[in-house]
């Protein structure tokens, strides 16, 4: 996490720079293009951001799987993570967080208190 | 004189670009052009400008620190106009569809969440979940590890599943999140990633997606790891203003 306690300046140990790998790709990536303004050039940097299937589908992937599983060792037991259920109650948690729809009340309460300013004598067709 | 651009703001943005530096060499300095009620943060932009993790740091030192301050519209990493007139020609020409962004994105941020399954324990707990794939292993493992082919076919079998897995545990990571942000946005696909999702977060809600963030985190230990990022200026939201908030 990046915390802007202290804004860094130029390239020094800032928490900028200690995060910079795991927001590489929104930096070149995302943020706005302006069609009549250039962008320089990417060429030579290192490309980060690879289609992940494409590695997963190949021979050596396929071999490397056989080989990974056949050195696991399944005896003693294990039980599957089951992840499925606890997901389900943490999404059900943050759904009742959830601030979407709080937020869009919120937001509709002050625009309704600034129709109410602007029309104190409630002429507003409400 | 070429600019460099870092980011759009509205004309109330303290700015506090005193202390900040740009990209180039010898840390180029910062100033704003204002156009109406729209200000551009530019810096001369350095010739052969290419990008150098130190002018990536800067460019993210400069958006993080403005973000932080006031909402801003930020620029992809390497925008560059050619001179103050084409900055105020883009301020003019954009006024409303800016001005209504920066409206939009105020007040919240943006949070990436990246994650990664640690891979031994991905395939045990495809394994064990699995008696067919299972019974394979341990027939391929009785032989020596089993001919080439039955080799490719088993491991062709693991990728599968594993494929279904990454889908399904991305799936989970937005939906346990999703109530918690506005908007949400499929980040580029990073090497070992399953999911690089990115979400625009309500400042007010940041405690409470970190509470959920902690919970995924505690239900995926030893399976998954979450690297979460932010707040973050909302790269991935700069689309806002055409998506329904």
């Amino acid at each position: 996490m990046t915390i802007m306690a202290q804004p860094p300046t130029g390239g020094g140990g800032g928490s900028a720079a200690g995060a910079l790998y795991d927001v590489i790709e929104l930096i070149l990536d995302r943020g706005l293009v302006i069609d009549v303004f250039v962008r320089v050039s990417l060429v030579g940097i290192e490309v980060l951001t690879i289609d992940a299937r494409v590695v997963v589908a190949s021979i050596d992937t396929y071999l490397r799987f056989a080989e990974a599983c056949g050195r696991l060792d399944l005896t003693g037991g294990r039980q599957p993570v089951g992840l499925p259920a606890i997901v389900g109650q943490i999404t059900e948690d943050s759904a009742e967080r959830k601030v979407r729809g709080a937020l869009t009340g919120a937001s509709r309460a002050i625009a309704d208190t600034i129709h109410d300013i602007v029309t104190p004598d409630g002429r507003g067709s409400h | 004189m070429a600019r460099y651009v870092y980011c759009f703001t509205d004309a109330g943005h303290p700015l506090p670009l005193d202390d900040l530096r740009g990209v180039g060499a010898d840390g180029t300095v910062l100033r704003a052009i204002r156009h109406e009620g729209l200000a551009a943060v530019v810096s001369d932009a350095p010739e052969g400008l290419r990008p150098k993790r130190r002018d990536l740091v800067a460019h993210e030192t400069v958006l993080e620190t403005l973000s932080a301050a006031g909402s801003v519209v930020p620029m992809r990493f390497g925008t560059v106009a050619p001179d103050d007139d084409a900055v105020v020609a883009e301020l003019a020409r954009g006024a409303g569809r800016y001005t209504e962004l920066l409206t939009r994105l105020a007040g919240h941020v943006e949070r990436n969440v990246k994650g990664a399954h640690q891979e031994d324990s991905l395939l045990a707990d495809l394994l064990t979940d699995n008696p067919e794939l299972r019974a394979r292993n341990e027939a391929l493992r009785a032989a020596g590890g089993g001919s080439q082919p039955d080799q490719v076919a088993f491991g062709e079998r693991i990728a599968l599943a594993v494929e279904q897995r990454r889908t399904r545990d991305a799936a989970y990571v937005v939906a346990a999140l999703r109530p918690l942000a506005m908007l949400d946005r499929h980040a580029p696909s990073v090497e070992g990633c399953f999911v690089n999702v990115s979400f625009l977060v309500p400042s007010a809600a940041q405690d409470d997606f970190d509470a959920v963030v902690a919970q995924l985190r505690t239900a995926m230990e030893g399976y998954a790891e979450l690297r979460v990022s932010g707040p973050l200026p909302p790269y991935s939201f700069v689309d806002a203003v055409e998506a329904t908030v």
